[in-house]
């Protein structure tokens, strides 16, 4: 990893999410995200095999990469990478290409046909600038979302990354991502 | 939120922008190695160069109207970014373009411009400083051009393969095939135009175009072949992806139409038309400037020497109807080529 003053990032506690999608309603209000599209979901998934059934509910959004393949292929460099790691789009240079849409392993962008184009989860980056918590974080009422600078040892994500393990989705992709689904 | 974002409009742009690369690169290596009076030859170089800036034209304006904003793609010329294939295809396309439009103007008769420069408007004879020969450049021209002609039809394939979250994409060998599938789609174009407005030649003497489209397609099928073979061995990701083509939603139209009327079957055509030329020990391309092939039992004359290089025209196939269904037939492969891969690629995806 790069080295950097600090590099934000998400720990998710997958097993306490109840899908009341608050979350989602939550980054919806404070970023004014059109219904029909979304900056962030809950992945349902039914395992085993009836009577023995079980529901696993898994909260996605930008995996905020640390080597960003939306942002390799931009042509315009709309698409960026902020010093503390969130990614996020420029949108008066974005032409709308939406190549960056195809290289994401996580289909994590989607494209506003209103205001041609590309939107993605930037961690709320306005907030984070104010020193607040990302809208899905803050509202979150299991407490699934731990967020926070990997590179403070005092944060919480630092030292419960340190203590747990945790899974990376689609690591083979190479992308680096970043949001830590703890086991 | 998986949606298929690239359509239509860019298979359609993949296509022509492929077709007049191909067009560029059969011209230009016409131009470079044809014999001075060979009018057949110099018939395709020509034809080849007028025809090259257009299809690439109008798949850019489709692109640009593909944008989100159409309006903002000028953004896309103020920036190179060396890491995004699409920033290094917008400049290639700008440069490509630009070669093949001066290119073409080469091609054009000095009587052509002289009425065109002579009919413009009074307040537009200025433009008349543009009434140069560009003729003495073809050749600088059709060299230059060359490697940026390559670069157009290779860099749509690695547009596509540059992505790792697109299993079916995430291969060199998708560019490779683009590449030999635009120079075969740009072979066709002037087949056909040849093998329908061309009166003045036999279509034995366009053999060179027949030859060249033969490799291009051989080495597309192998290309195709290393694709399977390569892509059943790789990791679950891609052998999953491949059964879009397998047994998925595209076998049909890769296997049969694809690869069988867009590819072996023009090959069979054109090599059966092909073959009697080794059979007769007919020079490839003839040392004069033989026009036309001895008629059956015609007197011997001073053009008997002549004739004596050109193959008995009893021998030869070289029908123009089926020149004229060998190339629709590639031309077709050529759209279905980044219909197949530009739809089953987004529908792929890492597990």
């Amino acid at each position: 990893m790069a080295m950097r003053t600090k590099r934000y990032a998400l720990a998710i506690d997958a097993k306490k999410c109840i899908d009341c999608k608050a979350c989602v309603v939550a980054c919806r209000a404070e970023n004014g995200v059109p219904l029909g599209k979304s900056r962030n979901w809950i992945n349902e998934e039914l395992r085993g095999d009836w009577p023995k059934l079980m529901e696993v509910f898994e909260p996605e959004q930008c995996h905020h990469c640390e080597a960003p393949a939306c942002v390799r292929v931009c042509p315009t460099g709309a698409s960026y990478q902020r010093a503390d790691g969130v990614v996020a789009v420029n949108p008066s240079e974005c032409v709308g290409c939406r190549y960056c849409m195809i290289a994401c392993p996580y289909d994590a962008r989607f494209f506003r046909e209103d205001l041609g184009v590309v939107e993605k989860c930037d961690l709320c980056a306005h907030r984070l600038d104010r020193g607040e918590l990302p809208a899905c974080v803050e509202t979150c009422p299991s407490k699934v979302r731990i967020f926070g600078d990997l590179n403070d040892p005092t944060s919480e994500i630092h030292q419960i990354l340190e203590k747990r393990q945790y899974r990376l989705k689609k690591r083979e992709a190479g992308t680096g991502p970043q949001i830590y689904y703890l086991l | 939120m998986k949606t298929i974002e690239w359509q239509y409009l860019i298979v359609s742009y993949l296509f022509l922008g492929g077709l007049s690369a191909g067009l560029y690169f059969v011209s230009a290596l016409t131009e470079l190695f044809r014999k001075d009076d060979d009018s057949a030859q110099e018939h395709i170089a020509r034809l080849g160069a007028l025809l090259a800036s257009w299809p690439v034209m109008l798949g850019c304006t489709l692109l640009v109207f593909d944008l989100g904003h159409w309006y903002r793609a000028y953004k896309l010329f103020l920036h190179f970014r060396w890491e995004s294939p699409m920033s290094i295809g917008s400049w290639l396309l700008m440069l490509f373009i630009c070669i093949s439009l001066i290119y073409a103007y080469g091609w054009t008769s000095r009587d052509g411009r002289e009425h065109f420069f002579g009919r413009l408007p009074r307040r537009l004879r200025f433009l008349g400083i543009l009434n140069v020969d560009v003729a003495p450049w073809r050749r600088p021209l059709a060299i230059a051009g060359l490697p940026v002609s390559v670069g157009v039809a290779i860099y749509t394939g690695v547009l596509l393969g540059a992505v790792q979250s697109r299993p079916f994409w995430n291969t060199n060998l998708v560019a490779q095939l683009f590449l030999f599938s635009a120079l075969s789609s740009g072979c066709a174009l002037l087949i056909l135009v040849l093998a329908m407005r061309s009166r003045k030649f036999e279509m034995y003497q366009f053999r060179s175009l027949y030859l060249l489209d033969v490799c291009f397609l051989t080495l597309e099928f192998f290309i195709v072949v290393p694709y399977f073979i390569h892509g059943e061995l790789s990791v679950e990701a891609v052998r999953e992806s491949l059964k879009l083509v397998l047994g998925g939603p595209f076998t049909m139209v890769f296997w049969v139409f694809l690869m069988g009327l867009g590819l072996v079957l023009p090959w069979a055509i054109e090599v059966r038309e092909v073959v009697p030329l080794f059979l007769t020990h007919v020079q490839l391309l003839p040392r004069m400037g033989v026009a036309t092939p001895s008629p059956a039992g015609a007197s011997v004359s001073v053009v008997s020497e002549l004739s004596a290089l050109a193959p008995p025209a009893n021998k030869l196939h070289f029908s123009r109807g089926w020149a004229v269904a060998a190339a629709l037939l590639v031309l077709v492969g050529g759209v279905l080529v980044r219909y197949i891969f530009v739809f089953a690629g987004q529908m792929s995806a890492i597990r």
